[in-house]
């Protein structure tokens, strides 16, 4: 096991059972702070990856902006926060067999396939070369990425908007 | 990338860019000219009609733009040939006759002040659509499959006059959600196997000799659910009633053909340029035995026929019913693709054409219907055949064509598919399916009773459509029945446009 | 250099930035206060020591012997949480900042500054947006309403703010071609400092700065008017001088980054060519960092005992209205320069 290893199975053991507690806990704004630490250990894992880039524009997009959008929807929301989530289990025996069948093809999927990979130097920074390739190979994703968002936009200002009675 | 590199690349996807241009000119449009939303709608039909000819101008020219440059062979992420031109040109007239459809449909007038908003997510959907269907990277699907259910999840909830149209529209959006991500981890799954996204790559990579073949399984059910929850096959299938009936009626009508015909085309461009090795001269596909296609679809396909026709058998609410009957036809035109053969696959694209015009044009009477009386229970038709003669004819014609009775459209493209069927000898397959046919009869009928023979309590306001509406009902009336007895157009048509790129 | 030799330069430099900072924070506070009585024709603290020049000492002791008291209502984890964080945050913003050049002392070459990131920017900006953690946690778990509004207005602010304030940055990062900071100082050699080359950037950052750490104009999350205290209404003793030495921390970030990404960092314009010695250089561009440091923290003091305070819906709509277009603008405008001149 070497020190790689060690910061690994941390950082993953931070994700997961920060995302348990997420799902689990009582309270909702408990929930979103649970969240935070999940999003810092997938962070984590990109650093660990060498994904510079990746990793800080986790931190600012999921936990500098969409978590903090969900706490300010929580806070907005009259009396949400002393709401009991009802995390009440029903359907038991079918959520056992589908997620024990899920887990089972993910584990076998996981031991036994054998995962291409090409051994690469570590880039020092991979902003660049990111920067590089979406502008010119994947310049139509960019582009398309572009729409995406702005529909995504019209979207959310079409929901949010009231009608004028 | 140098300029003229990507100039050639651009003009390979100019449909897709005059719809983006399209989208963008509404949007803008309706920001500078706020008192002139009367135009909006006929920029949209400009930009459908350009773009529909840029789309002609494709047909039998094959080629592919994007190349990355780890593509050794130069296939790109987008790929221009027949099939997917078909398709496009498929989204465009449908998409056309969505905007006059519109134009009737009271739902939207409500909403007039937000007609720009209207039309900028229909052109979002119609650019997912088009691009879905000529896509041939792993990533480019999955972007266009997003902008396309981001666009319909809005459209679901647009018009927010009942609490049912947020329920359609979140109901939509998780389950959406939920299958998009678990495409995504199928997607990622294949990445990592084969170490690249483009279809035409993994093809090869998949043959490799000691493939894990329970993972490749693994992940393509895994892609097949986000697929599946597009065509609404079984058992991906259970926001469509709910959708289908709280969404208004024009963007119900758009989701079950349009939508639909995407998906479709999705799920078999993935299967030929990824899992078919060669193609016999008698036209069957050989698949590459990394994954048994064949038995998944035709356990898949008998599932959602039968489970969306019975089920229908019990719905009050017209729309529902049409709901659970369009994937019924989710189920036949699935049975199209379990042949793998050239010949499944012209059955499929003829049964496309007939679908897309009887199934618009129920929805356009029902909606009709809605907008006069304000529901859509079927005790609500009762006697609506002598208040409404012209209307209630033609809904008659359109549900005999969806029955799949001569002489009507919908027999001829029922019999394309059972033949195809035959031919390939799954004759218990083919007896199911006529069996589903028998049932689905009854539901059918079931509406024409309601209008014709039964005696309404009170006596029923005439309902008038304008000369507008009786056109465009006709637009989709005289075809259907003149393709019931005249179809060689577009059989030869159908023949000339399943040729994918590099098969 | 082995990595002991490293983690010890490290340890020394961290340390020396936590020194800095500290007493940076308790006498800028001196600062403000005889400032803004210099402004308002008053004396100001001048009694402990000579001329008050111990009279942070004095805050912070008082601060350190009050009762420590949370609320009934409040959420106590989160509520003692929340000044860590805000701390926490201020502080490491500014292990990217460079103080200087490459100096050689014993024979190590030492760059100034605690960890050469080479996306040191995107690093700030990072933190950044986690500080506002810190004041929605404080306004929510606190219990009360004076308290969430202001946590709610204060995170709004910051975010709407963040916007504009990156794609100024945006600018800065085209003129360098680099996310590093130092990269970024070196890029401004001589008079190419971005405040010239872009002065709508400068404009936009310097503003977007001064609503990130909700200074006046910008101080709606405590406007005492309508708010009490906003977030920290119910904060006292120690966990109320967090928020405090947070926010004075954040003031001296900003100042460095505005002087790092817009006036050249430690750059002295042709410096090289006077033909000092290199320690003398060193100094001489250290001081400068301080010297500019200073002079925008004094903006700030200025700033804050001239202009009254903005309504709410003025700042959202300058905001998003006007700084977030002036942003866009220059960065077409660096762009443009780019393309024109080759740079």
């Amino acid at each position: 096991m070497t020190i790689y290893d060690i910061i690994f199975y941390l950082f993953a053991a931070i994700t997961v059972l920060s995302a348990f507690l997420v799902v689990t806990a009582k309270n909702i704004v408990h929930s979103a702070f649970y969240l935070l630490f999940t999003f810092f250990g997938v962070a984590g894992l990109y650093v660990l990856l060498g994904a510079d880039f990746i990793a800080i524009v986790q931190i600012m997009v999921y936990v500098g902006g969409i978590l903090i959008l969900l706490l300010f929807g929580v806070m907005l929301t009259n009396k949400i926060t002393s709401v009991e989530i009802k995390s009440g289990t029903i359907h038991v025996l079918p959520a056992v067999i589908g997620l024990g069948l899920f887990a089972a093809f993910v584990l076998s999927t996981m031991m036994t396939t054998k995962w291409k990979s090409n051994p690469a130097e570590l880039p020092f920074t991979t902003v660049y070369d990111l920067g590089y390739i979406l502008i010119n190979e994947y310049v139509l994703i960019f582009e398309l990425l572009g729409i995406l968002l702005l529909i995504a936009l019209i979207g959310a200002a079409s929901i949010a908007r009231k009608d004028k009675e | 990338m140098d300029a003229s590199l990507l100039t050639e690349n651009l003009s390979y996807i100019l449909p897709e860019i005059v719809i983006s241009a399209a989208l963008i000119i509404i949007v803008l449009f309706d920001l500078i000219f706020h008192n002139d939303k009367r135009i909006i709608p006929y920029l949209a039909v400009a930009g459908l009609a350009v773009a529909g000819f840029f789309i002609i101008d494709q047909f039998s020219f094959e080629g592919s733009a994007f190349a990355t440059s780890s593509s050794a062979n130069n296939f790109g992420m987008i790929t221009v040939d027949n099939f997917g031109s078909f398709f496009k040109l498929f989204v465009v007239c449908v998409s056309i006759l969505i905007v006059f459809f519109s134009f009737s449909s009271e739902e939207i007038q409500k909403t007039f002040d937000r007609l720009g908003e209207y039309y900028a997510l229909i052109f979002g959907m119609i650019l997912g659509m088009i691009i879905l269907v000529s896509a041939s990277d792993l990533i480019l699907i999955y972007l266009a499959l997003e902008l396309l259910s981001l666009s319909s999840y809005v459209l679901a909830g647009f018009t927010k006059l009942r609490d049912r149209n947020s329920e359609a529209s979140l109901k939509y959006l998780i389950f959406g959600g939920v299958s998009s991500g678990l495409m995504l981890f199928g997607i990622s799954i294949i990445y990592g196997m084969t170490g690249t996204t483009n279809l035409y790559l993994i093809n090869p990579l998949l043959q490799a000799p000691n493939l894990n073949l329970i993972t490749v399984s693994f992940a393509m059910i895994l892609i097949f659910t986000g697929i599946g929850y597009k065509i609404s096959s079984a058992p991906f299938h259970f926001w469509t009633p709910d959708v289908y009936e709280g969404a208004p009626i024009v963007i119900t009508a758009f989701l079950s053909v349009a939508s639909k015909a995407a998906g479709f085309a999705l799920l078999i461009r993935l299967i030929k340029t990824t899992f078919v090795t060669f193609t016999s001269p008698d036209g069957y596909w050989q698949l590459i035995n990394a994954f048994d296609w064949q038995a998944l679809l035709i356990i898949i396909s008998i599932f959602t026929m039968t489970l969306g026709n019975f089920t229908a058998l019990w719905q009050n609410n017209l729309k529902r019913m049409l709901a659970y009957s369009s994937i019924a036809h989710a189920g036949y035109l699935l049975l199209g693709l379990v042949v793998m053969s050239d010949q499944g696959l012209t059955a499929i694209l003829i049964y496309f054409v007939f679908y897309a015009l009887m199934n618009l044009g129920a929805f356009y009477i029902i909606m009709l219907i809605a907008n006069k009386t304000g529901s859509e229970e079927i005790d609500d038709y009762t006697g609506l055949g002598s208040a409404a003669p012209f209307l209630g004819v033609s809904l008659a014609i359109f549900l005999v064509s969806l029955t799949g009775l001569p002489p009507t459209a919908g027999f001829i493209g029922k019999l394309y598919i059972f033949i195809a069927l035959v031919d390939a000898k799954m004759i218990a397959v083919a007896i199911i399916a006529l069996l589903n046919t028998v049932v689905s009869l009854y539901y059918y009928v079931r509406v024409l009773k309601h209008m014709y023979l039964q005696k309404s309590d009170s006596p029923k306001d005439a309902i008038l459509p304008s000369t507008g509406q009786i056109l465009f009902i006709l637009i989709l009336l005289v075809p259907t029945l003149l393709f019931g007895v005249y179809f060689t157009p577009i059989v030869t048509f159908a023949k000339n446009s399943i040729s994918l790129l590099g098969f | 250099m082995n990595i002991w030799e490293i983690i010890i330069i490290t340890v020394i430099k961290i340390g020396a930035i936590l020194t800095i900072m500290l007493l940076t924070v308790s006498y800028l506070v001196y600062f403000e206060r005889r400032i803004s009585a210099w402004i308002q024709s008053r004396l100001g603290p001048n009694r402990v020591g000579w001329e008050g020049i111990l009279q942070p000492f004095a805050d912070v002791f008082k601060l350190l012997l009050k009762e420590d008291i949370s609320p009934v209502a409040a959420n106590k984890f989160i509520h003692g949480l929340a000044p860590f964080i805000a701390v926490f945050v201020a502080f490491s913003t500014y292990a990217v900042i460079p103080i200087g050049p490459d100096v050689t002392i014993f024979g190590y070459s030492i760059q100034l500054v605690v960890a050469d990131v080479n996306i040191g920017v995107l690093y700030v900006l990072a933190l950044t947006s986690l500080g506002v953690y810190g004041l929605t946690f404080a306004g929510w778990s606190s219990g009360s309403k004076y308290s969430l509004l202001g946590g709610i207005r204060s995170s709004a602010q910051m975010i709407s703010y963040e916007v504009s304030m990156g794609f100024s940055v945006g600018g800065v990062l085209l003129m360098a071609g680099s996310l590093s900071p130092i990269a970024i100082v070196e890029a401004q050699y001589g008079w190419m400092w971005n405040a010239i080359v872009q002065p709508i950037g400068f404009i936009t950052f310097t503003v977007a700065a001064f609503a990130e750490t909700n200074r006046l104009p910008f101080d709606l999350p405590e406007a005492e008017p309508e708010l009490v205290g906003g977030y920290h209404t119910e904060y006292s003793s120690m966990k109320f001088a967090g928020f405090f030495l947070a926010e004075y921390a954040n003031m001296i970030i900003a100042a460095g980054m505005i002087v790092t990404l817009y006036l050249g960092g430690w750059q002295v314009p042709y410096i090289d060519k006077l033909g000092l010695g290199e320690i003398v250089t060193a100094l001489m561009q250290v001081g400068s960092f301080f010297v500019k440091m200073g002079a925008i923290l004094f903006f700030f003091i200025w700033v804050r005992w001239s202009i009254p305070r903005f309504r709410y819906d003025q700042l959202m709509n300058l905001g998003w209205k006007v700084m977030f277009p002036l942003s866009l603008i220059n960065i077409v405008w660096v762009a443009a320069l780019i393309m024109i001149f080759n740079l």
